[in-house]
């Protein structure tokens, strides 16, 4: 039981650090990236490389990894998004059309991974070493990928809740119309966003290929959870993105123990469905 | 009369292909109408309503395996009927739960529904039946398969003329456009939509229903691949899913260009496949139907 | 016949703030009465509640002696209640007939084919768009975008027309078109409730003044005793003030 709750902790903490990211995107840069997951995944194969041909441990490849999300997300949003944004007579359209183009750009993701890696699933051991923690045995790589997702998630919310530029962040979330009135350079904003996002999805694939197995095609399964962790909480709620993940990482991982290990996506879903039911703004979103 | 008649030439001509062609013309022309039916089915609901949907292989797949686990069972023309029924409870679960609610909602419910339906079929399959993967002996060659895609192309087509005559259509369009006017004139747009959902979902499910004898061997990786989804997207978008033509018109290079990368360069094939449909996304917002009448009004406009 | 219209001590709440509090009132066949107030009086909400945009919170909306409250706006509009918007909708991917088409095979009559269309050309003809019904609505100007509006509501033969803010916007010339374009609706029978801010359109337009202030209904008479109410007096003043 009580290990129980602990690896739904670890997998909802890892849940609400990628679905921060993505959070970011949708809420302030207004993107719906659909190869977000793709993003996590191709971190995640970084990680492996990086741990099995260098020795590098996840803990230090963060550091070449995430500023690589960082960087790869920059230049997508430069290169695809932008063009988008500036057409888009409305949210809708910008909607729509990123949809689309993320779509598009899940095949390539998908495909540069296939190339390289095959269509295998991948896993590598670090820190397999059982940790006990008050009579409940858990692996310590499961207990470290919980940390790091509490100091990382904690740093953005701190940055983005306290600074000055989390400030401007926040006004482009609530009004991307009228932050330019106040002087805030709405494009600028969203490409930050939308890299930092990037970067969060980065840290989040590291973190999975501590404990979890994956494959190329595991980035839908991610993108999806990550969107369903977004809109319980709230498109932009950063805690309510913390909230709704750590609630389905419980879910599934009680769902996996108790019930079958075949039914958490489906399980995943009816929470999903129950919630757009009886509270279609999210758990923590305004009522519109 | 005229457009009738050559209608029926063409048709006629259509059917009598597979008597001339080999079996690879014959399967190569398979392949091609079960994507513009599922191309024109996608666009009859997703074209007017701009409610994206990223389904089509839930569906579609769900109507291959029902063939595969009722071909024994049944005889084939039931089996139809009840794939059919499937995909029609399906969509309409589907549907009243996500389209009541805004868009993109409904995008990312049906962008996740394949990958559900996939691993609750396996699920399935595994601890309830015992088994993965199945075998379909239906005494269906390459030509019948054709045939019956042909009528379903067709029935379609007639389904989408007859809608663009009638007065659901102007409700669609309008709904696409500001639901909130539709439902002030009158709509009752969460049930036209429901509708038009529920019977493009259901000619997807038989396009798959009727394809799947093809493979000898189903199991759910491969009748649930995402790429049915995606492909049949793109060739609605780069003809125009707007027009009733559109999807056939963007069918058919395509299409071609994705049976001849897939032999060239199976290894990169999903990255050139990514890397055309950003471009589609580009250049052609509206689709090529839509680009070339702008074009053609442009010239009129030059010659006056 | 009674009233076309009768509003029961309607309520309505957004999370905390009550926009709409206990407010009653019934309105007459053939009559055009004007709904006045200042900003955030809860005009457009009573709007939006009668024509089933918005759910009441409590109380009770009959329209032609049968309740409606709690029906969807489709259903109330296809029992003869019909509105323009304080900002225009329109559909953009259809012409100017297409626009009006879609009321008249949805609404009260649910017509289709030629006389669908002839309803049509009659009512876009009433509001000054004869013959121009295969423009697209994306290439009109504003005034044109409110007439379509107005034809729209109109093809459907409603009982009620409600109008929120329909005269907004326009020019001196204009205004004088559209009151008397509203004049010619009720010449044809039709009870009309208008939202307006334009008092002079309606001096000209309405018989009886409806006033409401912070939601409730705080006037409601002849036009010109509504309008020198104390009451009525302070809560314009007072808004002005703030």
């Amino acid at each position: 039981m009580f290990e129980h709750l602990i690896n739904g902790l670890v997998l909802g903490g890892t849940y609400a650090l990628v679905a921060m990211g993505l959070t970011l995107q949708y809420g302030i840069a207004r993107i719906m990236n659909l190869s977000f997951g793709d993003t996590v995944i191709a971190a995640a194969f970084a990680a492996y490389v990086l741990f099995t041909a260098l020795g590098l441990s996840p803990l230090l490849s963060l550091l070449i990894v995430v500023p690589a999300g960082f960087a790869f997300s920059y230049g997508i949003f430069s290169l695809i998004m932008r063009p988008l944004v500036r057409r888009s007579a409305n949210s809708e359209a910008l909607e729509v059309d990123s949809i689309l183009a993320t779509f598009g750009l899940l095949f390539v993701i998908q495909g540069v991974l296939l190339v390289l890696f095959g269509g295998n699933f991948t896993s590598y051991s670090y820190l397999n070493v059982p940790v006990d923690i008050l009579g409940a045995v858990v692996a310590l790589n499961r207990l470290s990928a919980l940390i790091l997702a509490a100091v990382l998630g904690g740093a953005l919310v701190l940055l983005l809740m306290r600074t000055r530029w989390g400030l401007r962040m926040r006004a482009v979330a609530i009004s991307a119309s009228s932050a330019p009135l106040v002087g805030i350079n709405v494009i600028q904003t969203s490409r930050m966003a939308f890299a930092i996002g990037g970067a969060l999805a980065a840290s989040g694939g590291v973190v999975i290929s501590m404990y979890q197995t994956f494959t190329v095609t595991s980035g839908v399964v991610f993108t999806m959870k990550a969107l369903i962790v977004v809109i319980m909480g709230g498109k932009g709620s950063l805690p309510g993105a913390l909230a709704a993940g750590l609630i389905l990482g419980l879910v599934e991982t009680f769902v996996a123990a108790y019930i079958d290990p075949g039914l958490t996506l489906a399980s995943t879903y009816l929470i999903f469905l129950a919630l757009l039911l009886l509270r279609p703004s999210g758990l923590f979103g305004k009522a519109s | 009369m005229k457009p009738f008649l050559f209608g029926l030439l063409v048709i006629g001509l259509l059917a009598w292909a597979p008597l001339v062609l080999n079996d690879y013309g014959t399967g190569l022309l398979l392949g091609l109408t079960g994507y513009a039916t599922l191309a024109t089915a996608w666009a009859m609901f997703s074209g007017p309503t701009r409610y994206v949907s990223l389904a089509t292989v839930a569906f579609f797949g769900i109507g291959a395996y029902t063939v595969a686990v009722l071909s024994e069972t049944l005889p084939y023309p039931l089996v139809l009927v009840v794939a059919a029924l499937i995909g029609l409870s399906v969509s309409l679960v589907v549907g009243l739960a996500t389209l009541r609610l805004a868009g993109v909602y409904f995008v990312i419910f049906s962008f996740g529904l394949a990958e559900l339906v996939r691993q609750t079929v396996t699920w399935y399959e595994v601890n309830v039946t015992g088994t993965l993967g199945r075998y379909i002996f239906l005494p269906l060659e390459a030509r019948h398969i054709y045939w019956q895609l042909l009528a379903l192309l067709v029935l379609t087509l007639l389904i989408g003329i007859y809608m663009r005559k009638s007065r659901i259509w102007l409700a669609l369009v309008a709904v696409g456009d500001d639901e909130v006017a539709a439902r002030h004139a009158g709509v009752d747009v969460t049930r036209t939509k429901l509708a038009l959902f529920a019977l493009s979902a259901t000619i997807i499910t038989l396009v798959g229903a009727i394809q799947a004898p093809r493979w000898t061997y189903v199991e759910p990786t491969i009748v649930f691949n995402p790429t049915i989804s995606f492909l049949t997207l793109v060739m609605a978008l780069l003809g125009g899913a707007g027009k009733l033509w559109g999807p056939i018109v963007g069918a058919i290079p395509l299409f071609l260009l994705f049976e001849w990368l897939s032999a060239n360069f199976p290894n990169h094939y999903s990255i050139i496949l990514g890397g055309i449909f950003i471009l589609i996304v580009f250049a052609v917002p509206n689709g090529i139907l839509a680009r070339l009448e702008t074009l053609g009004q442009r010239r009129k406009g030059e010659a006056q | 016949m009674s009233e076309v219209l009768k509003v029961d001590g309607v309520s309505r709440r957004f999370g905390g703030l009550l926009a709409v509090n206990n407010v009653s009132f019934a309105i007459e066949p053939g009559q055009i009465v004007g709904l006045l107030g200042p900003n955030g009086s809860g005009k457009t909400t009573m709007l939006n509640m009668i024509s089933g945009a918005l759910k009441v919170s409590g109380g009770q909306i009959a329209f032609q002696d049968q309740l409606v409250t709690g029906l969807p706006a489709h259903k109330i509009a296809k029992r003869g209640v019909a509105r323009t918007f304080q900002l225009v909708r329109s559909l953009p991917s259809l012409t100017l007939t297409e626009n009006v088409l879609i009321s008249a095979a949805y609404g009260r009559e649910r017509l289709w084919g030629a006389a669908a269309l002839d309803k049509v050309a009659e009512n876009l003809a009433l509001v000054g768009l004869e013959g121009r019904g295969d423009e697209p609505v994306a290439d009109l100007t504003y005034i044109d975008l409110k007439r379509m509006e107005l034809a729209r509501a109109m093809v459907a033969d409603p009982k009620l027309l409600l109008l929120d803010e329909w005269l907004a916007g326009l020019n001196p010339a204009e205004l004088q078109i559209g009151v008397d374009l509203i004049r010619r609706l009720q010449q044809r029978g039709i009870t009309i409730l208008l939202v307006e801010h334009i008092m002079d359109a309606v001096r000209a337009t309405c018989a009886r003044c409806i006033v409401m202030s912070a939601g409730a209904v705080i006037a409601d008479g002849p036009t010109d005793q509504a309008l020198a109410d104390p009451e009525v007096i302070r809560a314009y003043l007072g808004d002005d003030d703030a």
